[in-house]
């Protein structure tokens, strides 16, 4: 079979050709690049070689290394000569190619003094894999600004699902990443019909720098807009989004523990009902210490008491005749019954001692979440979670660690059981989330850790996408990481860039990877053998309170409004 | 049709003697030691002129690549093939070679033809003899005609600095030669001893010589020799068909431009009179000759094909 590749002629985009000083292989091979010309890292080239049978192999590549040296000079010093015009010269440049298609599959070596040209348009496209993704989703641009895609049939869980992002906090701009993929998602009309349902639940670690998804950003000029134009998307904030914050500590109402935004935050809260009826205490629990404990069979003991309890008014719960309004109330009434060897709570043949390390660990929950599951405040339906809007963000940067845990561990069982009743994976759910190490370390278990695993494991099915994110990949469970299609990795630290995590990245792109800059990431996807370095565009959504500026409400009147002493933490 | 051959499998550069670069009859050079200044009044000069603008710098590389057996009615008869180059650099700021040929060309037996084989054509050069120094001889002078017309295609500059004598080039403008060892002793008396007092960059009063042929010479210290009093001492050669003022005046610009481009000992074993734009030439020229290998490989080549299309010696 004799497939014709469009033989371009040796035109003005010929930048060099294939040398024979270095091996040229298959997967690897050197170009000089001519005078006049220049190559630069990630610059797609294609290439064709003629078999003896006159069949056309066309080969593409992407620069990996580029080199300059000077020709004719033998020690260092010379240098100096060759400036001041003494030795003479010649400077020579050379690109390394990583090749990444062959077409047809015919794995023969490119041979030396073979014309190579700069692949642009169609053959990009052809070079990068684009040509057959069916469904393509813009991730970003190359450095010569054209867009770089990945195939969504790799994200809505048709070929894979999730996406794993590593890098330094601070520089690697892993959640302004995570929120351009989302921003992309839902902008693409990639999942159709179902993409109006489609939803992302996002949780904001950091400041309040995600309190402001729905606000356009007063910083996006005309050039940063454009970018967005290369890309095909339209440039602005997302449309629908809903804004959740832990309630004020110490305040008898519920008001959004929010400083930098005012309007549309809502205070979350779980009612006492909800915690003892929706098995909830396990996620107080959530910590390597709790692993290590014996009092797993109290929990079970309590657990199983607390869903006995009657719904009272306002969320309150009735048990055993008591009613709870508050957390502080609740956990003296499980440690006045574990303590009490006349009832059955703690459990048989359970020591003294494990009964009492088990009310301890409750009873220094109760500082930190003691404003997260109540029943002193009427109406309380509307403080809980209801993902109504396309992006529901939920701030937990206020939080302790203990408390930010129950958090994440009970929504991300709230989503997982929703999927589980819709029993089909449609409409899709994202779930960005920082931090994994916290809670996926890859030492040990914990009830969110399992979550984070069966969403790894089943999401595909369930529908179910994770966009993880963490500084480190070397301290996540192994099979989260593994089982994300697409890995992104932002600014990393040269001793983790060298750990095995990163295997699927070449030497020279891990080398990279410890200088990019804020807004440049290296993203590696199934289809493609090499991972591509992509920009993606300065956020149209604000980012911080000065960036949303007069479209955000006013500041209240007295910041220090519904402030009180606080107990240190 | 090429004549049956066959390669000599020895070593090529086995017994070839090289160095023919010092006519014979200069030691009979006759010497005018007053062209400058009067012989008794011989002293060194410092030269205040300021360097040339823009220097050439011509030279070439020879190299024998196999011997040949030649097939004759009569019997055998030896064939030389050499590869030699070309080439001219010009510094005017920046070093540049902007010229540099290559040539290829047997020297033998007029029967013998020119040799095409892989690595290109082998001109025939007809030689009378089969004494092995007079080839050599044939390959020098096709050299000397190579590098006169790389030397034209170096365009007009100030000062043009050719390897060796100026043998056969005199008519170039500007054109200095460079010697760089010393077989003969031309001054005798006062004026060889101000050779040994000259200090780095400094250079001779002019001399005429008169071998066979005329031309203007001059001593001239390069920085860097040390040891003995001759060390870093080169000769230099200018045209006797100029008048004697403008051979002081290109002395004096040879004086004022070619120390800067001395080279140090840890760079070159000839140090410092092997110069830097000169050395850097030759390994470009070298490495444009090819690969000894390959070019003895492709000549082993060309000879089984002619053993097959030629008769046998008959």
């Amino acid at each position: 079979m004799v497939v014709i590749v469009s033989v371009q002629s040796a035109g003005p985009e010929r930048v060099g050709f294939v040398l024979g000083t270095e091996d040229a292989t298959p997967l690897d091979f050197w170009v000089a690049v001519q005078p006049g010309s220049y190559l630069q890292l990630d610059d797609v080239v294609a290439l064709e070689r003629v078999l003896p049978s006159g069949e056309v192999v066309g080969i593409f590549g992407i620069v990996s290394q580029v080199r300059a040296r000077h020709e004719g000079a033998r020690f260092d010093s010379d240098v100096f000569l060759i400036r001041d015009g003494v030795l003479p010269a010649e400077v020579v440049e050379a690109a390394n190619i990583t090749s990444t298609r062959f077409e047809p599959e015919l794995f023969v070596p490119p041979i030396p003094g073979t014309p190579v040209r700069k692949a642009d348009g169609a053959e990009r496209e052809q070079a990068l894999y684009f040509d057959g993704m069916e469904r393509r989703l813009p991730i970003g641009l190359s450095r010569d600004g054209q867009p770089v895609f990945a195939n969504f049939d790799f994200l809505d869980g048709t070929r894979g699902a999730h996406v794993n992002i590593s890098g330094i906090s601070g520089v690697a701009t892993k959640t302004s990443y995570a929120c351009f993929l989302l921003y992309s998602l839902f902008s693409s009309t990639l999942m159709g019909g179902a993409g109006l349902n489609a939803k992302a639940l996002i949780f904001n670690v950091k400041s309040e720098d995600l309190l402001f998804l729905d606000k356009p950003n007063l910083r996006l000029d005309a050039q940063r807009r454009a970018r967005y134009e290369s890309l095909g998307l339209p440039a602005g904030p997302f449309p629908s989004v809903e804004l959740w914050a832990p309630p004020r500590r110490n305040v008898p109402s519920a008001v959004p523990d929010v400083y930098g935004r005012t309007e549309g935050v809502t205070a979350f809260f779980w009612t006492l009902a909800d915690f003892c009826g929706g098995d909830l205490l396990p996620f107080l629990f959530a910590d390597a210490e709790d692993e290590r404990a014996q009092y797993p069979i109290v929990l079970h003991n309590v657990m199983a008491k607390l869903r006995q309890g009657k719904a009272g008014a306002d969320g309150a719960v009735i048990i055993e005749g008591e009613t709870c309004r508050t957390f502080r109330e609740l956990v003296d009434l499980i440690a006045d019954r574990v303590d009490d060897d006349s009832t059955d709570w703690g459990g048989r043949a359970v020591t003294s001692g494990t009964r009492n390390a088990f009310i301890r660990r409750l009873e220094g929950a109760v500082r930190h979440v003691g404003h997260l599951i109540r029943a002193d405040i009427p109406g309380a339906t509307d403080h809980a979670i209801r993902f109504q809007q396309q992006v529901t963000v939920v701030d937990i940067h206020n939080l302790n660690d203990r408390a930010q845990r129950f958090v994440v561990g009970v929504i991300l069982r709230q989503v997982l059981d929703t999927k589980e009743r819709q029993g089909r994976p449609e409409p899709l759910q994202f779930v960005v989330l920082d931090e994994l190490n916290k809670y996926a370390p890859r030492e040990g278990s914990s009830p969110i850790k399992e979550i984070l695993l069966d969403i790894a494991e089943r999401g595909r099915s369930l529908g179910i996408s994770l966009i993880g994110a963490e500084q480190t990949a070397s301290e996540v469970e192994r099979r989260i990481v593994a089982n994300s299609s697409l890995r992104v990795v932002g600014r990393l630290d040269s001793a983790e860039a060298g750990r095995e995590e990163y295997g699927f990245l070449p030497v020279t792109t891990r080398q990279r990877a410890t200088i990019l800059k804020p807004g440049t990431m290296i993203v590696s996807q199934p289809e493609i053998p090499v991972a591509l370095v992509v920009e993606f565009p300065f956020p149209a959504w604000a980012t911080r309170r000065d960036e949303a500026g007069a479209a955000l409400g006013a500041v209240p009147l007295d910041p220090f409004d519904g402030l009180v002493e606080e107990p240190s933490q | 049709m090429t004549r049956r051959f066959t390669v000599e499998s020895w070593a090529p550069e086995f017994g070839a003697p090289f160095d023919v670069d010092v006519a014979p009859d200069d030691h009979k050079a006759r010497v005018d030691a007053s062209v400058e200044m009067d012989p008794g009044a011989w002293h060194t000069i410092q030269v205040q002129s300021p360097p040339a603008r823009a220097v050439g710098f011509v030279d070439g590389v020879r190299r024998i690549d196999a011997r040949l057996w030649v097939e004759e009615e009569d019997g055998v008869r030896l064939a030389l093939c050499a590869s030699y180059a070309a080439g001219a650099v010009r510094c005017d700021g920046a070093a540049k070679v902007v010229s540099a040929r290559v040539a290829r060309s047997v020297v033998g037996p007029a029967s013998l033809g020119p040799i095409v084989c892989s690595v290109g054509t082998f001109d025939a050069i007809p030689a009378a003899t089969d004494a092995l120094p007079d080839l050599v001889n044939h390959v020098q002078i096709a050299l000397q005609e190579l590098e006169a017309s790389v030397t034209q295609s170096l365009g007009p500059v100030p000062l043009l600095v050719v390897d060796g004598s100026l043998t056969g080039r005199e008519n170039v403008p500007n054109v200095v030669g460079y010697l760089k060892s010393h077989q003969v002793v031309y001054l005798e008396g006062a004026p060889g001893q101000v050779v040994a007092q000259l200090a780095p960059g400094e250079r001779t009063p002019v001399f005429l010589v008169e071998t066979t042929w005329s031309r203007y010479s001059w001593y001239l210290r390069l920085p860097g020799g040390r040891g003995h009093p001759w060390s870093g001492i080169v000769r230099c050669e200018a045209s006797a068909s100029c008048s004697p003022g403008d051979a002081i005046v290109l002395a004096d610009l040879a004086a004022a431009t070619i120390p800067a481009f001395a080279s140090e000992e840890y760079k070159d074993p000839r140090a410092p009179q092997n110069l830097y734009p000169v050395a850097g030439l030759e390994r470009e020229l070298k490495r444009r000759l090819g690969d000894p290998g390959l070019v003895y490989r492709g000549l082993l080549l060309a000879s089984q094909v002619s053993a097959r299309i030629s008769p046998t010696g008959a």
